[in-house]
């Protein structure tokens, strides 16, 4: 921990003004008790929830995807706070630890900055077009729209506990049998250095084309969930583009800050990102992001990883139920 | 090979990750300077604990701005309170989404100059979708 505050010690600053202005919220309160929650109340919630945002930002580095994955689901499937404030506080949670890993990836030459931004403009696009869904929706069908949400939600999550059984990313070098020519001529082709070879690895980049195509989806999702898009983009990149594991591993998350600030922006001006709920949350994600891409070479992602399948599963059972239950107005007893 | 085989990171990349990652840590210390204040003052635009209690109480987001201040908004509005906790604190969360903005448009001007300029049009056509999400 001493080398880590030698190393970052902006996260040390950070840490500490976060636990300051926690111990200062405590101390000289001015804030009055309602009906439902009092003064300490409300502080245990806020700093609760910064507490499980650090915590959540340490397990999705590790398990290599965005916190909102995680974030989202469990708040839909357990809490009734209102679909809208979730989703918009999921972005937050997905984009934060992207937007500070963006600096050491791109200082290690890690993140390809010609790849980002050939796959920015769809993801962007998508993510927008999917917040803007999601105001829609829930304005126009309400508690209806909500149960809708939740039950596609119960389903995006058993599609992606499958993709992390079954492996999903996981071709370190990938040797692309073809090289289309769209892909030559944008030259999205580089070289980054491979740390455990001690060496330059050179690799080429394909299916511009269809990874363009998916990304668009990517987005799309990941805005109206509010999930970010992290479980998808690796794959995409890793499986589809012929990209280097580590090299799609780091390019997603700056991929994700980019895709998931433009898909904020409406919500924020809807009022439906409510800072005295959202900045724990925030505060926690940029905390924990840094802590979480330091442990990552200490901790074997293979277990986190299960973790995370038992956990996407049992949330999509709760997510699945109280979807049919708003939708057909039936009761299901479940957990 | 040795380290000075090493690939040097492209200045276009180190521009956008240094804009990003100094105003992410810069945005997070305004958000957390309006939360306190939204805690230990009662500068507020909305009461932190009123809020907290609806949003618990799972009332949606347009009935918790008409409970609270009259009607739901529309627009940058926090840039009209920032001398408010919640004012100052949600400038701090827009602040941090904002950063992407400059840091791509460096970066489009970074690889303009090297020469790169079907990659520096990609990334203003990406800055200027942002800044229509932002804007529209």
């Amino acid at each position: 921990m001493v080398a880590l505050a030698k190393k970052v010690p902006e996260l040390t600053a950070l840490i500490l003004l976060s636990v300051l202005g926690y111990l200062i919220m405590l101390a000289f309160s001015q804030v009055q008790s309602t009906e439902i929650l009092t003064a300490t109340g409300a502080w245990w919630v806020v700093f609760f929830s910064f507490l499980l945002s650090t915590a959540i930002a340490i397990i999705a580095v590790i398990g290599g995807v965005g916190g909102g994955v995680i974030y989202t689901p469990i708040m839909l499937a357990f809490t009734s706070v209102d679909t809208l404030i979730i989703r918009s506080t999921g972005l937050v949670v997905a984009m934060f630890s992207g937007l500070v890993s963006s600096g050491p990836f791109m200082r290690s030459g890690l993140a390809n900055i010609r790849i980002v931004f050939f796959c920015s403009v769809p993801i962007i696009v998508g993510a927008m077009l999917g917040a803007k869904a999601a105001i829609v929706l829930s304005t126009v069908m309400g508690d209806t729209g909500d149960a809708i949400v939740r039950l596609a939600l119960g389903g995006v999550l058993v599609f992606i506990a499958f993709l992390f059984i079954t492996g999903g990313a996981d071709t370190e070098y990938p040797k692309p049998k073809k090289i289309d020519k769209l892909s030559t001529k944008l030259g999205l082709s580089a070289e980054y250095w491979e740390e455990s070879l001690q060496k330059p690895v050179r690799f080429q980049a394909v299916r511009a084309l269809p990874g363009g195509l998916l990304f668009l989806a990517v987005g799309f999702t990941g805005g109206f969930f509010g999930l970010g898009g992290g479980w998808a983009v690796v794959p995409v990149l890793n499986l589809v583009m012929a990209v280097p594991l580590k090299v799609s591993a780091a390019s997603s998350g700056v991929l994700l800050a980019m895709g998931n600030a433009a898909a904020i922006w409406p919500y924020i001006k809807a009022g439906a990102l409510i800072a005295v709920f959202a900045v724990p949350w925030m505060l926690g994600q940029v905390i924990g992001g840094i802590l979480g891409a330091h442990i990552l070479a200490k901790i074997k992602a293979g277990f986190v990883r299960n973790i995370l399948i038992v956990l996407l599963l049992l949330t999509s059972i709760k997510l699945i139920s109280r979807g049919i239950e708003g939708i057909f107005g039936i009761d299901i007893p479940v957990i | 090979m040795s380290e000075q085989d090493r690939p040097k990171a492209p200045v276009a990349g180190l521009v956008y990750g240094e804009i990003i990652y100094w105003g992410t840590v810069i945005s997070a210390v305004i958000a957390l300077i309006g939360s306190v204040v939204n805690f230990v003052t009662t500068s507020n635009h909305i009461l932190p604990s009123a809020l907290l209690s609806k949003i618990w109480q799972g009332q949606d987001v347009t009935r918790i701005w008409e409970d609270t201040v009259g009607a739901r908004p529309d627009g940058h509005w926090y840039l009209d309170y920032l001398a408010t906790g919640d004012g100052l604190a949600t400038f701090g969360l827009a602040f941090g989404v904002f950063i992407v903005i400059p840091a791509i448009f460096g970066s489009a001007y970074v690889l303009f100059r090297g020469g790169d300029k079907f990659f520096a049009g990609v990334a203003a056509v990406a800055g200027l979708i942002t800044v229509g999400a932002m804007v529209v």
